[in-house]
């Protein structure tokens, strides 16, 4: 896979190629200016205080002393605004809290000073006294009779008038959500089951560990308009949001997305932070600039769903699913962001990946004093296909049927609708498991690995398999999914895309641009993107759901086919032939059937601006997939692609340590179509070296609300020694809606990785681990028979 | 506040004087003294790597370094080795290779990368590994830029 | 954070000194413990910050008429790449192998490793094993004074030491191992090198007709020093080294050590971890 020239496919066609990343360069040479990066003259270095409690009463708060800091403009608690609205997912916090902390992250008090020291001098200086309350540490004992009530009080906010409302109504019980979903008849499962298999999973907590920090600057003009460097990943969504938060209009708040150090879904909700700079911005009319400390970021950031789940499922004798059972506890922490949310994927794991007849989804997302969760790559499929691909392994065992032919035998096909109402139209899912099973020689390996359990040998070796479904064309979660596109052409046939699609690294830009050249028969290097800057870009939903190829390439194939429309249209008259006769390519106007060059488009562009009826060429489309939302009964067609895959890991387990390595990922990815070989490969690359590190070496320690390791000394990411061999597939299916075919695959690569490891790990010892992640104690532990499997809390009955 | 120094080194293989107080990092003065932003933040703790430089021909961490001890020394950052052939070599096989995607940790490869191939002119691919294991990366697994420091470490056999 | 005063970065020795009697200073070698240490609070900055680089003397390998000296501020790396360590003390090489990332062990020197006295520090666990003493000097009336230490005397506490506040170390001594010497090294984890210890353990001895003489067990991060392990060492060194014996020195082993749990690791796996991995090592060494 190592070569550095361009592969060129027999015809000049851009699809499929490896095409480097437009802003590479730049960013390898230290020249790209992260948020971290800017200075705006004048501005202030913004802190935030945060509680030394878990959980409690704030009885005073005094910031005199921090007042008087030299160089300290604002000092500020919520009695500073009182005018603060909640946010969040439920709407079930302020930014600043003023009566309770519910975890140690909460923001107390904020400063604002001329330099960061004197910021955290100020922040030293504030002393906050506290009555603490009883701490709920896990949603077992959230849901305890007599447990405290974490929002037990109704939250009230000034509402548009002014006049407080309740904009939280106190909850009587500690659930968040709850989300349930059925399809057929349960009970009629299990009576058609031969063989009927239960467990208990958890599923941790990780967080994303984006190599930039978090980071705001906000910035008023005289008149109040509000302008923001902010690394979100749903600009104009938050844009809204935020706008709300101020009782201003929208239309007054510019939001410009310098270059983001990793995204990963961390950026989707809006966090206190950025409100904060926002308070401090308006009460000193100055510019503010906020940075998370790594600690900080470790702290305050969201964190991937810890979730408790019990999972039934039942086969006949034939290997066929008759049903399948699920209940989950969301440790939702303190206070709701779309971890909540996640059962919405869950579900499709639970009811979709294979075909089961029957089947029952339950979620309570229980409040406690924990870190609380957002979005992250993934979303919920990690913990669902954990469990599912577990019970695949057992279902196939207890049968004494084979895995892979187990998986086959109840695996999708394309043309299903599934109970859920899921349409796969393309669905390369046969394809996944077939490849990724014969290249690794999963059925012979497997085979042999077991033969040595009892060998005397310290060391084994394991394999196992595992697959994924993930929404891969978007998915409908709010009234549009769609994305606009403005194409602009100068006189030198150089093209400007403006899309509302987000960068945050993941290399849509390019992909992009490519999309456009192919229709447009212009070099890549043509095109100039412009994404970044809500006064300029047309309207997107935002990063997330893998939907940015999808939703933002067909956006700008339309735009890029209409401006080619426009152009052929006035081009015709000269070249004496109809428009749907000509063609662009190579930088000319072209005769469609011959090749043969017309004109140069460059000259062709200048003339048509410098003619009689001058006109320029520049074009807008707006795509909106033909998804749609989930009815009440969690039923619908959410995405207009779905994506598919299998990952077959092999590990080397050390019995008498517990060390587990990873030593080979063979995957096959129905991605649609490859766009950009080298983007796309480098997604799952980086996919399954993020799915390692949930397996193996992740593990944000929470004890009593409390987070133990807020540093990378020991919150262990992969490093690079530690990779695996990866031999990865491409299964193409030629969606029929997606861009030139491609489907999504952002978050497909990390999906199944955990699974897939804890399969090989049984595979390798006999040893099956129902609670991630694979640490060498955890696994040594249960080797020697000294771990308690998790249980299903009597309070959660 | 600590006592400010005067401090004189070469920077980038330019005399640079500046002041400093005496408990900043290095990292700290080519960010906010110095206005080189290249060289990033990514842990403050010598975890990441994001903030490698080079300090007389090897590589620190410059969130480790105390600011003053770059007195009389001979400090690279990645503007500097940018503008070199080995930093045009590096930066061209990163980015042909998809080595790049935030590009966040990239500056901090950069340089790791000079004083892997620097240590091992023809290094092994574990070689890189090993040399590269105080870099963080969140984003590509690494792979791809283990391949592209190979391609410089062999450009024969990867011009295939 | 408190507030230095006074920087000072002399070129000699003795100024150094002079500066150490003359008040309380915090002592800056590569820094790479000290900084994130006050960033982080756990150390308070004297007064005057006494940075050490400049004094070149304090640097490098030499032979000397009881080993091997090894200057304070030697780093990591360049006892990586020193010959004379490859090949006569290999057991100290290979600790350095596993010491942190490229970019640390370019700025760690030996000294920092000692005086930051970690029980999980690095070199310390195969420095034990070499026997190794330090070399303290200090201002006196008469020039310069130097005291040797060996180096388990040295080591009092968690970040504790028999370091006066007006000294310095400036050496490591070691005796070269003699002919027939064998030893091992061994970091548990499973990242090569950048990882803080959950422990470590060095084995050296001279292997003579199945026998292993002189037999040293060192371990780090069970105990609040580094340690010997002197009666698993006095098992290996009563008669020949085979499974049987390997098994009561693991029993001995068992009884010196005295694990915490921290977030790296129980107590209990930490002594599963000795037994298992000391029991590995002596088994390839008799295997050898
Ligand atoms: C990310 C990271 C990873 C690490 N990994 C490892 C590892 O794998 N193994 C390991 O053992 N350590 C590790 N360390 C710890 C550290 O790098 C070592 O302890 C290093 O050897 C310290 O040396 P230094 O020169 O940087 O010491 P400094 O930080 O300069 O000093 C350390 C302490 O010793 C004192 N001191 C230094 N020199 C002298 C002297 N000559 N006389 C008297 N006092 C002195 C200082 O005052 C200070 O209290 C790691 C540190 C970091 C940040
Ligand atoms: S910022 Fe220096 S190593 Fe992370
Ligand atoms: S490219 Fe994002 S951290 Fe490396």
């Amino acid at each position: 896979m190592a070569t550095t020239t361009l592969e060129r496919t027999n015809t000049d066609s851009l699809i499929g190629r490896r095409i480097p990343k437009l802003d590479a360069p730049d960013k390898a040479s230290g020249r790209t200016r992260y948020l971290h990066d800017i200075n705006i003259p004048g501005q202030l270095h913004a802190k935030i205080l945060r509680s030394s409690q878990v959980h409690a009463r704030i009885v005073s708060i005094d910031v005199e002393a921090a007042r008087r800091v030299p160089g300290v403009h604002a000092v500020i608690t919520a009695a500073d605004v009182p005018w603060q609205r909640p946010i969040g997912v439920t709407k079930d916090h302020l930014p600043l809290k003023s009566d309770i902390v519910r975890s140690r992250r909460d923001e107390i008090a904020a400063v604002a000073a001329d330099t960061v020291e004197a910021a955290d001098e100020a922040l030293r200086l504030i002393r906050v006294t506290y009555e603490p309350l009883p701490v709920v540490a896990t949603s077992a004992e959230a849901l305890a009779p007599g447990a405290p009530l974490l929002h037990g009080e109704d939250l009230r906010a000034p509402g548009r008038g002014g006049a407080l409302e309740v904009v939280h109504p106190a909850s009587k019980d500690n659930v968040a959500m709850v989300h349930e979903y059925r399809q057929g008849d349960v009970a009629q499962g299990e009576r058609d089951s031969a063989v009927v298999v239960e467990d208990v999973f958890w599923l941790h907590y990780v967080t994303h560990c984006c190599m930039g920090v978090s980071g705001v600057i906000a910035e008023f003009d005289p008149s109040g308009n509000l302008l923001l460097y902010s690394n979100t990943q749903v600009p104009f969504l938050h844009k809204r949001e935020f706008a709300e938060l101020l009782g201003i209009d929208p239309g007054r708040i510019r939001i410009i997305q310098p270059p983001i150090g990793g995204g990963f879904g961390s950026k989707l909700d809006i966090y206190p932070f950025e409100p904060i700079a926002i308070f401090l911005a308006k009460l000193t009319r100055r510019p503010v600039k906020l940075v998370f400390s790594r600690e900080e970021e470790f702290i305050a950031s969201p964190t991937r769903q810890p979730v408790l789940l019990k999972l039934r499922s039942g086969c006949d004798s034939a290997g066929r699913l008759t049903f399948r059972s699920v209940e989950t506890l969301h440790d939702n922490g303190a206070y709701t962001s779309w971890g909540a949310t996640t059962p919405f994927v869950m579900m499709q794991t639970i009811s979709s990946l294979y075909r089961v007849p029957h089947c029952h989804y339950r979620t309570r997302a229980v409040y406690t004093n924990n870190p609380y969760a957002g979005s992250f790559r993934g979303y919920g499929n990690l913990q669902a296909t954990f469990a599912v691909e577990a019970h695949m392994d057992k279902l196939a065992d207890a049968l004494g049927m084979d895995p892979l032919e187990f998986r086959l035998q109840n695996a999708q096909d394309p043309g299903e609708t599934t109970p859920q109402g899921m349409h796969f139209r393309s669905c390369g899912f046969k394809d996944c498991l077939r490849t990724a099973a014969e290249r690794s020689d999963y059925r012979a390996k497997r085979r042999a690995n077991l033969a040595h359990w009892n060998d005397g040998n310290p060391i084994k070796r394991g394999i196992g398999i595992a697959s994924m479904l993930h929404v891969g064309g978007g998915a409908k979660m709010y009234p549009s999914d769609g994305c606009g596109t403005i194409i602009k052409l100068d006189d030198f046939a150089k093209v400007t895309l403006i899309t509302g699609a987000s960068e945050i690294g993941q290399g849509s830009e390019t992909v992009l641009a490519q999309l456009t050249c192919e229709e447009l028969g212009l070099p890549i290097d043509a095109v100039t993107v412009v994404n970044n800057d809500t006064a300029i870009t047309p309207w997107d939903v935002g990063v997330h759901a893998s939907r940015t190829t999808f939703i933002g390439g067909n956006s700008a194939i339309g735009a890029a086919r209409k401006a080619k429309r426009k152009i052929l249209e006035a081009a015709a008259p000269t070249a004496g032939l109809a428009a749907d006769e000509l063609d662009l390519h190579g930088g000319s106007i072209v005769v469609k059937a011959t090749g043969e060059r017309v004109q140069d488009l460059g000259k062709f562009l200048r003339s048509l601006h410098f003619a009689e009826k001058a006109d320029l060429v520049m074009t807008t489309y707006y795509y909106e997939p033909p998804s749609v939302h989930l009815d009440r009964q969690y039923r619908g067609d959410v995405s207009a692609a779905y994506s598919w895959a299998t990952q077959v890991a092999e590990v080397e387990v050390d019995t008498e340590t517990g060390v587990v390595r990873l030593l080979k990922i063979t995957a096959a990815h129905d991605v649609g179509r490859v766009l950009n070989r080298l983007g796309i490969e480098g997604q799952i690359e980086g996919g399954i070296v993020m799915g390692q590190g949930y397996a193996l070496t992740e593990d944000l320690l929470v004890e009593g609300g409390v987070i133990k390791n807020p540093n990378f000394r020991d919150y262990k990411l992969i490093t690079a020694p530690e990779v695996p061999d990866v031999d990865v597939s491409f299964i193409e299916t030629f969606d029929g809606e997606g861009p030139q075919g491609a489907k999504g695959v952002g978050e497909a690569p990390a999906i199944c990785i955990a699974a897939a490891v804890a399969n090989a790990i049984y595979n390798a010892t006999g040893t099956r681990i129902y609670a991630l992640p694979f640490t060498p104690e955890k696994v040594y532990r249960a080797l020697r028979g000294k771990s308690t499997a998790p249980t299903w809390p009597e309070s959660a009955a | 506040m600590s006592a400010m120094l005067e401090i004189e080194f070469r920077l980038n293989g330019v005399v640079q004087r500046t002041a400093v107080a005496a408990d900043m990092s290095a990292l700290e003065m080519l960010r906010d003294v110095l206005g080189l932003t290249g060289t990033k933040y990514g842990c403050g703790e010598g975890e990441c790597g994001a903030c490698t430089i080079t300090v007389d021909g090897r590589t620190v961490n410059s969130c480790l370094m105390f600011a003053v001890d770059c007195n009389g020394r001979e400090v690279q950052t990645i503007e500097g080795l940018s503008a070199t052939p080995l930093g045009e070599r590096l930066n061209h096989s990163l980015v042909a290779h998809g080595a790049v995607q935030c590009g966040f940790c990239t500056p901090g490869f950069m340089m790791q990368a000079q004083q892997v191939l620097a240590e091992h002119p023809h290094a092994s691919r574990e070689e890189i590994q090993r040399g590269l294991e105080g870099n963080l990366c969140r984003c590509t697994g690494y792979r791809k830029i283990i391949d592209a420091v190979e391609a410089v470490a062999h450009p024969t056999a990867s011009a295939e | 954070m408190t507030e230095i005063r006074d920087y000072v970065a002399p070129r000699s020795l003795a100024d150094a000194l002079r500066v150490l009697a003359s008040g309380p200073a915090t002592v800056l070698a590569g820094g790479t413990d000290l900084m994130p240490q006050s960033r982080a609070g756990r150390v308070r900055f004297a007064p005057t910050l006494l940075n050490v680089q400049g004094i070149d003397e304090l640097r490098g390998v030499a032979r000397d008429p009881g080993g091997v000296q090894i200057g304070a501020l030697t780093t990591i790396t360049s006892l990586l790449e020193d010959p004379l360590i490859r090949d006569r003390a290999p057991v100290l090489r290979t600790a350095c192998d596993h010491f942190a990332s490229s970019q640390i062990r370019n700025a760690a020197t030996l000294g920092g490793n000692i005086c930051n006295a970690s029980p999980a520090g690095d070199t310390l666990v195969p420095l034990l094993v070499l026997g190794a003493s330090v070399v303290l000097a200090s201002a006196g009336p008469e020039g310069i004074v130097k005291r040797r230490l060996p180096l388990a005397e040295f080591l009092v506490g968690p970040g504790r030491t028999a370091r006066r506040t007006d000294e310095l170390l400036v050496a490591v001594q070691a005796p070269l191992p003699p002919a027939g010497w064998v030893d091992r090294y061994l970091k548990f984890g499973a990242r090569p090198a950048l990882d803080i210890s959950a422990i470590a353990l060095a084995v050296g001895g001279t292997l003579r007709e199945g026998r292993l003489e002189d037999a040293r067990i060192a371990f780090g991060a069970v105990a609040p020093t580094a340690i010997r392990a002197s009666e698993a060492e006095r098992v290996l060194s009563e008669g020949p080294l085979d499974r049987a014996r390997i098994d009561r020195a693991v029993e001995a082993a068992d009884a010196t050590i005295r694990p915490i749990s921290d977030v790296r690791a129980s107590d209990w796996y930490r002594r599963e971890l000795v037994h298992n991995l000391l029991r590995r090592v002596l088994n390839d060494v008799c295997d050898a």
